[in-house]
C-alpha cells in the first residue's frame, strides 16, 4: 500500500510516498513539484546578470548561490586565459558573508525546524520558541549586509571582488554583531561558554547541559534516533573553504575528489510528477551538509558520535549543531586577519571578451552547491545547477536508494518525516 | 466591549512561484515577536502555523489579511488545488490582500517562468492584470526583491491600528515608495557633482553613470529605511537594480546604457536636455577633493 504525506516549512513542499509493511516504512520516493526554471532563465543574459539573478535562487541560501556565481565566472576568465587575482581581504569578506549565511541557516533550523518536529513526535507539551531561531538569525544577517548590504539577495560579490570598501567601522560593527550573537547562543541554546562547548570531545558532555541543546539531545536519545535514520555512511565534501577539507568519505577513510566526476540523473517517482534531478559522484549518492564537512574536518567529538551512532539522525542532527558552534568561532577569526588597506576589486577585461566554460562550486548551508556557466562573447549560452538537496533528498528505485530514502526505511510514517528533516531539505533549491 | 486583544486579525500567508526570499527577509523583523501577536497565524510556509497546509488546502477557513508571496501562475497546484481557486477563496473573505514583493506585485524575477500566464495580482509589469482586478481596492502592493521587512511591519501595524494606507497608481503605499532609493545616498555628493567611478569596490564615485545604478529612478526607501538596519546596496558599492519597479528584473545590470556618454535614462522627471546641459557643466568643473580617495590607509598607517 502506497501512502501519501505532503511535507510543508521546507523552503517549499515535497511529496513522500511511503510503501509500508506493517506500518512500517518499507520504501519511499520523494517528489518535488515545483519548479521555476532558473537556468532557462539565465541563458541569453550577460553573464554578469547571473550575479543579481542566482541569488534569487533560494531565499535562505542565495548568498551561497551569489558565491557560486562568482567562482563559475572566474574560472570561466582563467579558461579564456585572464587569471583573476582575488586579494586576502576579498577571500575573507567573500568568507565571512557566507559563513554567516550558514549560521543563520543553522539557528533557523534548529528553532523552526527540528525542535518542533522533535516536539511534535514526543508528543511534547514543552513550549515552543521558534522566535528565538528568527532572533539570532537576524543578528547573523546583519553582520552579512554589513559588508554585502543587504540580505536575502545580496550582489556584492563580482568577478575580481567585491563591490564593498568597507572600513575599520564596518569590521568592528561586525564584530560586535557577532559577540552579541556569541553571548545570545551561550545564554539561550548551549548553557555554557562556546569555548567550553567546542571542548567537548564526547557526545556525554551534552547530556550534561541544561538548555535548549541538552534538551535536543536527550529528546533524540530518548526517540531512539541514534540508532534509526542511517543513510550510507559515505559523504562528500566539494567547496573550497577555509573551514572546509574536499574529500569523500566511505565511513571514515578520505578519498580525493574532483567535481568533474559530478553527474545527474532523473529522479524516480513514479506517483507524481517531480522536476528534481538526483546528484551523483562516479554514479554513486552520497550524504553531504555539517556531518559530512566535520566528519573531513577531523572534529574530535563528531568523529566520537560517529563511532558510537554511525551517520544516524542523531549524528546528522548534532554535528549541524556543533558546526554552529565552530563557525561563530570561525567567523570571529576571519574578521580579525581583514586588512583594511588591501584592495576591494581588481579590474580585468569586460566580461564581453569572454568564451569560456567556468566551474563554481562552494558550499552552502546544506553542502556543495556547483554552478556550470557556459560564456560566448559575455552572454550565457548554457547555465546548470546541482544543489546540496539533489544529493541527500534524491529519489531512485528500490536497488540502489539515496541517503534520504535508505534513512526512512524501517520507521514510522512519523519518524520517517522527521528524519527527512534531519537532512534540512530545501524545495526551492532541489528543483530551482 | 471587546477590546482589540479579544479579536485577532486572521493572516494567512501564502506561496506562488517563489524563492522564499520574502519569507526570509520578514524573518530579519527586530520587533517580529510583538507585530506577530496582534495576528492569529493561520498559516505560514515557516512559522509555526494554527493549521497544516493540508488543512488550509480544503478551503474551509476565512481569513482576514491574505498575504501571497511569489508571482501568480494560475495553473500552478498546491498538492492537486489549484492556486488560482485558492486566492479565490481566500482573498473573497480577506478585507485586505498584500502583495509581499516585486513577484506578487508585478511578476518580477518568477513572470520569466511562463511569461504567456504569470503576472502580480493586479499588475504584469505595468500593465492592469491579474487574478484579483475586481477586487483591487483591497490590494496592497509591498514591491522588493524581497520585501523590506520594516515596510511589511508598517503595512500590517497600520492595518491592526485601523488605518488608512494611501497608495500610489501601482498600489504601493505612498509613505514608502514616494522617495527614491537615492534619497539617503551616501554617495550623493558625486550625483551631484557627475563624478563617476570606473572601478567596483570604492567608496568614492556615483554608480549611476557606469556601474547601471537605477536608484535615480527606482521608487525605494531603502538609503532611509536601511536593509537589516545597517546598510543598503549602493553603501556597499552595489547598483541599486531597481527591484521595487514593474519592469525589474532588467537586463544588463551591471552597466549603465549611455548616449554620447551620458546615461540614456535620467533621474526621473528630469527633463533629459536640462540634465544634458547640467551634466555638461559639473562635468568641467575639477573637484580635487572628489577626485581622490576619501581614506588613504597606506598613508596615514
Amino acid at each position: 500500500m502506497i501512502t501519501k504525506q505532503l511535507v510543508d516549512k521546507i523552503e517549499g513542499e515535497a511529496s513522500l510516498y511511503f510503501e509500508l509493511e506493517d506500518e512500517k516504512v518499507s520504501f519511499a520516493t520523494v517528489s518535488f513539484p515545483h519548479t521555476r526554471g532558473m537556468e532557462l532563465m539565465l541563458e541569453g543574459k550577460n553573464a554578469l546578470d547571473a550575479l543579481v539573478i542566482t541569488p534569487r535562487v533560494c531565499g535562505i541560501c542565495g548568498h551561497a548561490h551569489l558565491m557560486a556565481t562568482v567562482r563559475a565566472i572566474e574560472d570561466a576568465y582563467k579558461n579564456a586565459g585572464y587569471e583573476i587575482h582575488l586579494s586576502e581581504k576579498v577571500e575573507l569578506l567573500r568568507e565571512f558573508t557566507l559563513v554567516m549565511e550558514m549560521v543563520q541557516n543553522h539557528f533557523k533550523w534548529m528553532y523552526l525546524t527540528i525542535i518542533p518536529a522533535l516536539s511534535k513526535l514526543t508528543n511534547s507539551s514543552q513550549e515552543l520558541t521558534p522566535l528565538k531561531g528568527a532572533f539570532a538569525a537576524s543578528i547573523a544577517t546583519k553582520a552579512i549586509a554589513t559588508f554585502a548590504g543587504q540580505w536575502p539577495h545580496s550582489s556584492y560579490m563580482i568577478p575580481g571582488g567585491v563591490t564593498a570598501d568597507p572600513t575599520n567601522i564596518d569590521i568592528l560593527k561586525a564584530q560586535s554583531y557577532l559577540s552579541e550573537l556569541k553571548t545570545f547562543f551561550e545564554k539561550e541554546s548551549l548553557g555554557v561558554s562556546l569555548e567550553d562547548f567546542l571542548a567537548f570531545d564526547s557526545c556525554n558532555d551534552f547530556t550534561k547541559l541544561s538548555s535548549d541543546v541538552g534538551a535536543l539531545n536527550e529528546a533524540l536519545l530518548k526517540t531512539d534516533m541514534h540508532i534509526k535514520g542511517f543513510a550510507d555512511d559515505t559523504f562528500i565534501v566539494l567547496g573550497e573553504h577555509t573551514f572546509t577539507e574536499v574529500t569523500k568519505l566511505k565511513h571514515t577513510r578520505h578519498i580525493g575528489v574532483q567535481h568533474k566526476y559530478v553527474s545527474t540523473e532523473p529522479s524516480y517517482s513514479p506517483h507524481e510528477k517531480t522536476y528534481a534531478k538526483n546528484a551523483l559522484y562516479k554514479d554513486a549518492y552520497y550524504e553531504t551538509g555539517p556531518l559530512a564537512r566535520s566528519l573531513s574536518n577531523n572534529f574530535a567529538i563528531i568523529k566520537n558520535i560517529h563511532r558510537r551512532y554511525k551517520d544516524s539522525a542523531y549524528s546528522r542532527v548534532m554535528a549541524r549543531v556543533f558546526e554552529l558552534a565552530s563557525l561563530i568561532q570561525h567567523a570571529s577569526s576571519l574578521l580579525k586577519k581583514l586588512d583594511i588597506a588591501d584592495t576591494s576589486f581588481t579590474k580585468s577585461v569586460d566580461i564581453s571578451k569572454i568564451n569560456a566554460r567556468g566551474v563554481g562550486v562552494v558550499e552552502a548551508p546544506r553542502g556543495p552547491l556547483m554552478h556550470t556557466i557556459d560564456i560566448e562573447n559575455g552572454v550565457i549560452k548554457k547555465y546548470s545547477i546541482i544543489t546540496p538537496t539533489q544529493w541527500n533528498i534524491g529519489s531512485s528505485h528500490k536497488e540502489k536508494p539515496t541517503p534520504a530514502q535508505r534513512a526512512m526505511i524501517g520507521l514510522t510514517k512519523e519518524e520517517a518525516n522527521f528524519v527527512f528533516r534531519t537532512f534540512d531539505v530545501c524545495s526551492v533549491c532541489t528543483t530551482h | 466591549m471587546h477590546s482589540k486583544q479579544d479579536k485577532k486579525l486572521k493572516l494567512l500567508w501564502f506561496q506562488g512561484v517563489t524563492c522564499n526570499g520574502n519569507t526570509h527577509s520578514f524573518l530579519n523583523l527586530p520587533n517580529i515577536e510583538q507585530l506577530l501577536e496582534n495576528f492569529e497565524i493561520l498559516y505560514h510556509p515557516i512559522l509555526p502555523s494554527i493549521y497544516s497546509l493540508e488543512e488550509i488546502l480544503k478551503l474551509e477557513e476565512n481569513c482576514d489579511l491574505f498575504l501571497f508571496e511569489g508571482t501568480y501562475d494560475p495553473l500552478m497546484q498546491h498538492n492537486g488545488v489549484e492556486l488560482s481557486k485558492i486566492v479565490d477563496y481566500y482573498t473573497k473573505h480577506a478585507t485586505h490582500v498584500i502583495s509581499v514583493g516585486t513577484c506578487a506585485s508585478f511578476g518580477g524575477m518568477f513572470k520569466a517562468t511562463a511569461p504567456e500566464r504569470n503576472s502580480g495580482l493586479i499588475f504584469n509589469e505595468e500593465e492592469s492584470f491579474g487574478p484579483l482586478l475586481e477586487q483591487k481596492q483591497k490590494v496592497i502592493n509591498l514591491s522588493g526583491c524581497p520585501v523590506h521587512p520594516e515596510w511589511l511591519s508598517y503595512t500590517l501595524s497600520m492595518i491592526v491600528s485601523d488605518k488608512e494606507v494611501e497608495v500610489d497608481e501601482l498600489h504601493r503605499p505612498i509613505e514608502l515608495y514616494s522617495n527614491l532609493a537615492h534619497h539617503g545616498c551616501t554617495r550623493n555628493e558625486y550625483f551631484e557633482w557627475k563624478v563617476d567611478v570606473d572601478n567596483f569596490g570604492e567608496k568614492e564615485g556615483c554608480l549611476f553613470y557606469k556601474q547601471g545604478c537605477r536608484a535615480p529612478m527606482t521608487h525605494a526607501s531603502c538609503n532611509k529605511i536601511l536593509w537589516n538596519e545597517v546598510s543598503s546596496k549602493t553603501r556597499v558599492g552595489t547598483p541599486c537594480f531597481g527591484c521595487t519597479e514593474p519592469d525589474f528584473p532588467r537586463t544588463d545590470m551591471f552597466s549603465t546604457k549611455t548616449n554620447m556618454s551620458i546615461p540614456q535614462d535620467t533621474p526621473l522627471g528630469v527633463p533629459k536636455r536640462s540634465y544634458l546641459t547640467l551634466t555638461g557643466i559639473a562635468k568641467t568643473f575639477h573637484i580635487k577633493r572628489l577626485e581622490g580617495k576619501l581614506i588613504d590607509y597606506k598613508t596615514t598607517r
